[in-house]
């Protein structure tokens, strides 16, 4: 028998027993697809967004979807231009009713979105009668169709404050306010939330983007009839601008509240980093996407095998424990240095670390052309390792200090 | 990406590799490592330069791509068919240190179709250079001398003896490793380039060569490969054994060979030309194709490649082996018997080096018999080589330049280097030009004087 860790984790006084949770997306569409999913494994799902028709009719355009490739690597990114659910209030909301009954052990959190603020205490005051656990409140979609609403909302501090408010007023239920990353700084709108009332923060949504553009007819994908949008990107590739906006939520001592986080999590790993940031629930849509529910076992069990090998009883011993490692450049020591050092046994003689240093470093690397072999001069080196980062052998090149007393530590030219 | 090969095509005289799609020729390229000084450039004797190449593809510059191949190997089409890779580019790919080599001569065939399909423009002729010079053989080899001193603006012929174009290339490599088209698209890009070619050109005195000199033209450069099959004694006055030479030109002619549906062959040799033979064989429909060779298996100078072929078509080696008698039948070889072999001294992997095994005697029941145990000078060029220095099995002596003794007269290829590869033979081609026409700016001097007895 496998031995399993405890993944469960408590986020607004609700205990979810594991933090993997699905994303508000197409992914947590409606009642049977939820099911598959909390049979899968996933701990929460965030049903899609709801809102009403008599507000707003949504309807999706087509198509919708395009991808950020790199080299042979599809689907590095992905951008939508996917609105709100399209399905009848009534639908969703007795879909989520008979989720609750069917899956009272997980959770389920009702994403919503209005228009005007009696849209917001409408949407919030069915959800808590159909049994949902938490609201989260979507300020943050790029492409909506309505001219108010989305992330023209989460750019808006005192529409965050005064929206919060109402829903608040409505139920009782804990709300997490969902941010935009396109955005200076999310934390006035993280703070305009709070003094509305809101329980936690949830980020990112998708970052505006433009992935590609068809060179035959010059038109940007998607291409929708001839026109195309900067609209929601996400996945992988913007896991490294999710990471930053997460660590800057975590790290504020103003905000101060719990964050679901959101951007590009695939694997156990990407969870983990999130945690390590300080973020104590974690959100997933294009994983899913692109691989279907079945991805959770492997962060379960990778995350639980983590666990158990490293001695862990619980995620909250490791929640925030690199948050405290972010600094601001300023205070970074420039006393310690170090060089670059080849492993000249597993070189395999390819030389790209030569070419990166010689054309975009410091010409550091010296390449004997018998031997095929390359080497560091030390005394050119400045440590920046991008000979490491090009090296196809991913543990060839490692570093080490040098006495900053005798290295000269600026480019030589 | 695996070089997959599809043994159904072989039967249908049709190429056996399948091409690379365009997604498949990146991905492909996204796995080099663009080395610094790539040895797989290094390893190409005809200067291919497949690390340029595959940079080309990777940064999505597939015409860039075709370019560099076209104009550093005008046979770039062909070699990417049929190089030994294994033994040259892709052997010295860095990459394997970590994982498979690049399928370098499937992104090299994708950049060259690539070139053809979506066009690029003709190759050009430099001004200046007027001097004609005439090449002999529209094989590798002078294909290679014709086009490199075309692009320096020289006036060049090519005297071909047959009616086309090619040499080994169009008479004796099966369909099933060279299609047509490929030739056909880089003898194009040859002619482009305003080569002449003169077919069915005959040599009927002892100084023709030196004629070609003296009236019309400032150098000549022989390419005309090895023409003649070498034959044993064993097999002579046997109406059913024949070489590879006149076996494989009649299979490509043909597409089959009526004699062979269903008989026993013998392929004695153990060279890429045998297992091409041996191949076709089972192409044509024969029942069991041997291949006998003095070679045991990992000795034997074909490819890994072409062996694996081989043994998927069921092809039955008698490796490290040695023919004893024949027995025959109203003029027809009906069986031949053989012995086991080891090596006087190991590694040296000539006949006189084999001492037979007692007790290992075989006999084949065989019905028709393909010799393929090397080649030499045709007799064409053995009568008009005239006072030209050869040795060996009349190999034309060159020096580094590849001048042989009558100046201004050159050799390059199988006839010079004693028989290699395709892309050496390029590779000479290409290195006589440069002499050619270092010698021809040397001076101004008059051709005919230059002339020695």
């Amino acid at each position: 028998m496998t031995k399993k860790a405890d993944l469960s984790i408590s986020f607004c006084g609700v205990k979810f027993e594991n933090p993997f949770c699905l994303s508000s997306s197409p992914v947590g569409n409606h009642f049977e697809m939820c099911s598959r999913a909390y049979d899968a494994g996933w701990g929460g799902i965030v049903y899609k967004t709801l809102g009403l028709e008599k507000s707003f009719k949504v309807v999706m355009p087509s198509p919708r979807l395009s991808v950020y490739n790199y080299g042979d690597k599809r689907f590095v990114g992905l951008q939508n231009a996917e609105q709100i659910t399209d399905r009848p209030i009534k639908d969703n909301i007795s879909d989520i009713a008979l989720l609750k009954k069917n899956y009272p052990d997980k959770v389920l959190i009702s994403s919503i979105m209005g228009y005007v603020d009696e849209d917001w205490g409408e949407l919030a005051k069915m959800s808590e009668d159909a049994g949902a656990d938490l609201l989260e409140l979507n300020f943050s979609c790029p492409q909506m169709a309505h001219k108010s609403a989305g992330h023209r909302v989460g750019q808006d501090f005192h529409a965050v404050a005064a929206f919060t408010e109402v829903v608040k007023k409505s139920s009782k239920l804990p709300v997490i306010a969902k941010m935009t990353p396109n955005i200076t700084d999310m934390i006035p709108v993280a703070l305009a939330a709070k003094e509305g009332g809101v329980d936690a923060i949830s980020a990112i949504n998708t970052i505006k983007a433009i992935t590609d553009i068809d060179i035959n007819n010059f038109t940007p994908l998607p291409n929708i009839h001839g026109h195309s949008a900067a609209t929601g990107f996400s996945g992988p590739s913007v896991k490294p601008v999710a990471m930053r906006f997460v660590s800057d939520l975590c790290n504020s001592k103003e905000l101060n509240l719990p964050v679901s986080a959101i951007g590009g999590i695939e694997t156990w790993i990407d969870a983990l980093h999130f945690l390590l940031l300080g973020a104590t629930n974690l959100q997933v849509t294009t994983g899913v996407l692109r691989y279907g529910y079945r991805i959770v076992e492997d962060m379960i069990e990778g995350m639980s095998d983590f666990m158990i090998e490293r001695n862990i009883t619980s995620l909250n011993e490791i929640i925030g424990k690199a948050a405290e490692k972010i600094v601001d450049p300023s205070e970074f020591t420039t006393r310690y240095q170090v060089v670059s050092v080849i492993d000249e046994e597993k070189c395999i003689g390819c030389g790209q670390c030569y070419i990166s240093c010689r054309d975009g470093a410091n010409q550091a690397i010296k390449f004997d052309s018998e031997t095929r072999k390359a080497s560091v001069d030390k005394e050119r080196c400045v440590g920046c390792l991008l000979c490491k980062h090009v090296c196809p052998v991913w543990d060839c090149v490692s570093y080490k200090e040098v006495d900053t007393e005798t290295t000269r530590h600026a480019a030589i030219f | 990406m695996k070089k997959n090969i599809n043994p159904s095509k072989i039967k249908q005289f049709k190429p056996m590799h399948e091409a690379l799609s365009l997604q498949d020729a990146i991905k492909e390229a996204n796995r080099c490592l663009l080395c610094y000084d790539a040895p797989c450039s290094v390893g190409c004797p005809a200067g291919t330069d497949p690390a340029k190449f595959i940079r080309q593809i990777k940064f999505y510059n597939f015409k860039g791509a075709a370019r560099t191949i076209r104009n550093n190997n005008i046979l770039g089409g062909v070699c990417a068919h049929i190089c030994p890779v294994e033994k040259l580019c892709e052997q010295k790919c860095s990459i394997q240190a970590l994982e498979n080599p690049i399928n370098i001569s499937g992104l090299q065939r994708f950049a060259a179709e690539y070139g053809e399909k979506f066009g690029i423009e003709l190759l050009e002729k430099s001004a200046g250079k007027e001097s004609k010079i005439a090449i002999i053989g529209a094989g590798p080899a002078g294909m290679a001398c014709a086009s490199e001193l075309a692009k320096k603006g020289y006036q060049v012929t090519i005297l071909e003896k047959e009616d086309a174009a090619g040499g080994v290339l169009r008479w004796n490599i099966p369909e099933f490793r060279l299609p047509k088209e490929a030739l056909e698209r880089d003898f194009k890009n040859l002619l482009d380039l305003g080569v002449k070619i003169k077919y069915n050109a005959k040599f009927d005195s002892e100084d023709a060569i030196q004629k070609l000199l003296i009236d019309s033209y400032r150098a000549v450069f022989i390419g005309t490969g090895l023409s003649e099959a070498f034959r044993l004694d064993l097999f002579k006055g046997f109406s059913n054994a024949t070489d590879y030479i006149s076996f494989l030109r009649t299979v490509k002619i043909n597409k089959g060979y009526e004699a062979l549906v269903n008989k026993n062959v013998a392929i004695i040799g153990g060279g890429s030309v045998a297992i091409d033979s041996a191949v076709s064989a089972k192409a044509c429909g024969a029942k069991k194709v041997y291949l006998i060779s003095l070679e045991h298996l990992d000795e034997l100078p074909a490819d890994k490649e072409e062996i694996e072929l081989a043994r998927k078509l069921n092809i039955i080696f008698k490796s490290g082996s040695q023919l004893t008698d024949v027995v025959s039948d109203m003029g027809q070889i009906v069986q031949i018997k053989g012995k086991e072999i080891e090596w006087i001294e190991p590694g040296e992997f000539i006949p006189e080096n084999a001492m037979q095994i007692k007790g290992t005697e075989f006999s084949l029941n065989i019905d028709f018999v393909v010799q393929a145990i090397g080649t030499k000078p045709g007799k064409e060029i053995r009568r008009f080589a005239g006072s030209l220095k050869t040795f060996g099995k009349g190999i034309i002596a060159v020096n580094e330049n590849f001048e042989t003794n009558i100046p201004g007269i050159f050799a390059g290829g199988d006839i010079s280097n004693g028989g290699s590869t395709v892309v050496q033979a390029v590779a000479d081609g290409k290195k006589a030009a440069e002499n050619i026409d270092i010698y021809l700016d040397r001076d101004a001097r008059p051709c005919v004087s230059t002339v020695r007895p």
